[in-house]
Formats: structure tokens, C-alpha cells, sequence
């Protein structure tokens, strides 16, 4: 019984598991840069060059971090590949729309890494937006006791 | 056409003061004509409007929320939520939406609510909210733009309760009669409006004129450029195809009038005139916005990305108000995208009418003289979410009235 609910809890963890973060440095520089030249191909003239929206045109930085935090990145990959450009949405390619994503993470401060932002849902599902850099993890040994005051 | 005669007859009458006061009033046979037109039916003083292209202060640009089925009004759980819909009203939003709050809201409450949550904050989720809190509700509003900057505040406002609401092959059969039941309750509701500082409803005359007699075709400027081909199968083909419901209704609104000759005041050879209700949108909105927050409304800006995140809120009935947004939130295929496009004049308080002439409508608000381009009726923009900016059809649209105008002799052509 205690091993089922064990298996369980595992599947659950890694059914829903986030594993990274938009602080984990979740694309490169030069994805960024290629997904710069797209962006002002395709969204700027709506969104801005400086990505600060209109009036009518929601901005993609600023309060675009809280709309989007707590969403896995497979979630916006999915609503600007279909609901984008929004005079021809889902014209664009997987590839491009990744590229774009990425100029968007660092138009937005988060850091970037050594590693591509995959066009895969399945990756993206592991890579949670936080619009605020999540507290570091306590390292395995610093296990506090129970009801013990942080110092 | 006789132009001096027209003109003649109109500033006798007492048409257009703002040109007839430089004019020199012709001679006597326009008394004559007077004495057969009952006086409640003369046209009144009519100021002109300064139609030049440089007084164009603003372009909005809109999405209708058409759903080929008719609006999307069932209620479905998401997770322990109940989500009761109210979305997909085409270009009826503002005409509709007390009689599809009514709709959504006795759906709602039957389960005995303390709290619900209204998501989207156009005139479709406002007029929900507002109507919930009537019901004894207390109601969180949760929307990424406030009503001055959703898709609502870009339409026409005016009461056109059945501009594009469906496709007549896609809606179900009893559509009709839902429809008119929004369409009186809507209509009794806005009574309220009626009469208030502002004017924030109310009513105008509209002036119909033609160079063709009513019941032709107005031809089509070949200056503009043709709609491009369908990018959709199937219907619609044409404006008919569309639902019209109108006929439900007819006795709410007075029959237009034919204006004779001797009673027309513009330089064009056929006018009729009508009575039109419409919406000024920034004092409506506030008054409406004010009632929310009075009657201890609470508003949470945030975003939604999927229907599952509704079940994390706290409200556990909810009244799903989201406009075009459906289209990618919900996955609704049956929404597709029309886009309008209004120019807008400076303001002119004196102008108190509306007009159409050559498929241009005039409808002079507080915040503007609105000017939008008909042609091709509802076929225009089907498709279409296209949200930029198209200069050139509101300056095409302002020519076609400041020419108009250019043809009374104190500003001659």
C-alpha cells in the first residue's frame, strides 16, 4: 500500500513536474537574436518594436511577467502559435515561434543559458514562466527541524 | 437633380442653419409646399458637420465576436466550477447584453451563489456583473483590460441588435426566440439609461440619402478596393445569409419616414429618416463602471490561458464573458473574427443626427463624429483580424460626406 501510494505520488510529480524555470537561463543569446529579426517582422507593427503594446495592443513586457507567471511555457507556446500573428494566426513556423518566445524571455530580464528554447510541447511543458526569480533551494543539508525559526 | 430647389425648400424650412444663415433664401414658392407637411414632421435645424479629413482624431479598430451558431449561452463544470457562458455576440454586444446578462445571471444564481466571478470586463461581462449584483450577488470581475480598453469600446454603439449574431444555417432553430427575449429585456433595461447627465443612451434621428431611389443597390465606389476572396468554405456568401431577426421587434422603433421634396434639406434627391437608439461610450461606461465599484464590486486584472484555471478560483460560480478571446482560449471554432473600423470626427455637440449617404454612416456622439465605411454590408471584414489601422477607407469615407456638404452654395464645390 505504502509503495502504490509512492508510485503515485512519483507519476503525479512527473506528470505535472515543472523542472525549470524562465530564470534558468531557458534559451540563448543568438535564439534571442533570430527571434528579434522575426518579431519585428511579424509582431512588431502591432505589439511595438519596443514591445510596449498600445492602447489597443497588449504590451509583452511589464505586466505581461504577472499575466503569464505560474503558466508552463507549452501553455504560451501554444496561444502565440495559434492565436498569432493575429491577421494570419498560426502562420508561423514552430522554429520561428520558439525563436520569438525567446527574444520575448529576454526583452523581459530572464536570463539567458547554453541551451536552445525547444519547440517541443513535451519540453516546454517542463519549463514553468516565473515572473518573479523563484527563493534558491535549501541545500539538501540544511534541513531545518520542524517548527524550528529561520536565523 | 434641381439643387437649388432642394435647397430652396430646406431654408424655408429652416433646414441647414449653419449654411442656410449665408444663403439668400429663394423665393416664395416654398410656402406652398410647407403648408402640407404637419409640423411635428418638418426636419429640424441641422447643423453641418466639418467633415475634412484633418479632423480625424482617432481610427478604432475592432474585432466583432461573431459565432456562427449565435451566441454561446450553456453552462459546463470545470472542475468544481460552473462556468455559465456569455460570449459571441457579433456586432450586437452593446444592444444585447442586459437581455444575455438577464439570461446568464438566472443560470447562475439558481444554484444560490454567494459569490461569482465575471471574467472580461467588455459590455458583455460589465452588464453580467452588474446584473449578478442586482441578484443579491457579490461579484469579482477578473479581466486583462478594463472596459475603455477592450474590443467593446472599439465598435459602433449603436442599437443593432441583430448585426451579425449568426449565421442563419448555423443557429439553432429556437435562436429566434432567445434572441428577442434578449433583444425586449435589453431594450426595457436601457430605459434607465434614458435622460441621465451625458446622455450616456440615447436617441437620434437618422437620415438615410440617396442618389438612387430607396430599394436600389447604392453603387459601389470602384475607387475601393474589392473584398478579397473568401479564405473559408461554405457560407456566408452574402449578407442574406447572415440571421436577421429584426422583424421580432419592429414595434419597438418608429417606421422611417419617406422625405419629400419639399421637406428634404440635403442636396441629394431621396432621404428618409428613421429614429436610432446609441451608446456614448465614455459616459455610459463610467456610470456603469461607478455602479460596479458602488455596489462593492471588486476587479482583479489577470490573464487566462486555459479554461482549467478557472476551477482555482475562489468563486466556484462563474460567468464566462471573454469575447473573440474564445476563439484560442476555448478552442471555439464556431468564432470568427469580423473586422470594423470607425473613424472619428472631432466633436461637434451641435450635430445631434446620423446619416448614411453612398456607404458611409455619420453618427455624431459626444466623444466624436463617428464615421464608418458600409460597403459590401456584413460581408465586409467577415474573416478578418486584421486590427491595424487602415487610414485611407476613414479618409475615403470623410470625402464622401465633406462632399456632400460641398454642394450648398455658401461652399461651393
Amino acid at each position: 500500500m505504502r509503495h502504490t501510494l509512492i508510485l503515485v505520488l512519483m507519476a503525479c510529480a512527473a506528470a505535472s513536474g515543472a523542472q525549470a524555470g524562465t530564470w534558468d537561463g531557458v534559451y540563448t543569446d543568438a535564439q534571442a537574436e533570430r527571434g528579434g529579426v522575426q518579431f519585428q517582422q511579424h509582431c512588431g507593427r502591432c505589439h511595438g518594436a519596443n514591445l510596449a503594446g498600445t492602447f489597443e495592443t497588449p504590451p509583452l513586457v511589464g505586466r505581461f511577467k504577472p499575466y503569464w507567471s505560474g503558466a508552463t511555457m507549452d501553455v504560451l507556446f501554444d496561444y502565440v502559435a495559434t492565436a498569432m500573428p493575429l491577421d494570419h494566426p498560426g502562420s508561423l513556423s514552430r522554429a520561428a515561434n520558439a525563436d520569438i518566445l525567446a527574444f520575448i524571455l529576454k526583452a523581459n530580464g530572464f536570463p539567458a543559458g547554453a541551451k536552445e528554447l525547444s519547440a517541443s510541447s513535451e519540453d516546454l511543458k517542463n519549463i514553468r514562466f516565473d515572473a518573479v526569480r523563484p527563493p534558491p533551494e535549501p541545500a539538501p543539508n540544511s534541513k531545518r527541524k520542524k517548527g524550528a525559526r529561520p536565523q | 437633380m434641381d439643387r437649388r430647389y432642394l435647397l430652396k425648400n430646406s431654408l424655408a424650412l429652416g433646414g441647414l442653419v449653419g449654411l442656410g444663415g449665408c444663403a439668400t433664401p429663394p423665393q416664395a414658392p416654398a410656402a406652398k409646399a410647407v403648408s402640407n407637411i404637419p409640423i411635428e414632421d418638418r426636419v429640424p435645424h441641422l447643423a453641418p458637420i466639418r467633415a475634412h479629413t484633418d479632423r480625424l482624431f482617432d481610427i478604432k479598430v475592432c474585432i466583432r465576436p461573431f459565432r456562427t451558431k449565435g451566441p454561446r449561452l450553456d453552462v459546463e463544470q470545470i472542475g468544481d466550477a460552473m462556468v455559465v457562458h456569455n460570449y459571441g455576440h457579433g456586432g450586437s454586444g452593446w444592444s444585447l447584453s442586459w437581455g444575455s446578462a438577464n439570461m446568464a445571471v438566472q443560470k447562475a444564481m439558481s444554484a444560490s451563489p454567494k459569490q461569482i466571478a465575471v471574467i472580461g470586463c467588455g459590455i458583455i461581462g460589465l452588464t453580467s456583473a452588474l446584473t449578478a449584483q442586482r441578484a443579491g450577488a457579490q461579484v469579482t470581475i477578473y479581466t486583462r483590460e478594463l472596459l475603455p480598453r477592450t474590443r467593446s469600446v472599439r465598435a459602433n454603439g449603436s442599437w443593432t441588435p441583430d448585426s451579425r449574431i449568426s449565421l442563419a444555417s448555423e443557429a439553432p432553430a429556437n435562436f429566434g426566440a432567445t434572441w428577442e427575449e434578449m433583444a425586449r429585456m435589453s431594450w426595457k433595461t436601457l430605459r434607465s439609461y434614458l435622460g441621465l447627465p451625458g446622455n450616456p443612451v440615447t436617441f437620434t434621428d437618422h437620415y438615410r440619402l440617396s442618389d438612387v431611389s430607396f430599394g436600389q443597390p447604392t453603387p459601389r465606389d470602384p475607387a475601393i478596393p474589392p473584398l478579397p476572396p473568401p479564405s473559408w468554405t461554405g457560407l456566408p456568401e452574402k449578407s442574406s445569409d447572415f440571421g436577421e431577426y429584426a422583424e421580432r421587434i419592429a414595434d419597438l422603433t418608429p417606421k422611417p419616414q419617406i422625405l419629400t421634396d419639399d421637406n428634404n434639406p440635403f442636396p441629394v434627391k431621396y432621404a428618409s429618416r428613421s429614429t436610432q437608439m446609441f451608446f456614448n461610450f465614455t459616459e455610459y461606461g463610467h456610470l456603469l463602471m461607478n455602479d460596479f465599484y458602488a455596489a462593492g464590486g471588486k476587479i482583479v486584472m489577470r490573464d487566462f490561458h486555459s479554461p482549467g484555471e478557472l476551477a482555482d478560483l475562489p468563486e466556484k460560480m462563474i460567468i464566462n464573458c471573454p469575447g473573440f478571446a474564445a476563439r484560442d482560449w476555448w478552442k471555439d471554432k464556431a468564432m470568427v473574427p469580423v473586422r470594423g473600423q470607425t473613424g472619428w470626427l472631432i466633436p461637434q455637440p451641435e450635430v445631434n443626427y446620423a446619416m448614411t449617404y453612398r456607404n458611409v454612416q455619420i453618427l455624431s456622439k459626444s466623444d466624436g463624429i463617428m464615421v464608418i465605411a458600409l460597403e459590401d454590408g456584413d460581408m465586409k471584414g467577415y474573416n478578418n483580424s486584421d486590427e491595424s489601422i487602415r487610414r485611407a477607407e476613414s479618409e475615403r469615407a470623410v470625402r464622401v460626406i465633406e462632399e456632400l456638404f460641398s454642394r450648398f452654395p455658401t461652399n461651393p464645390a
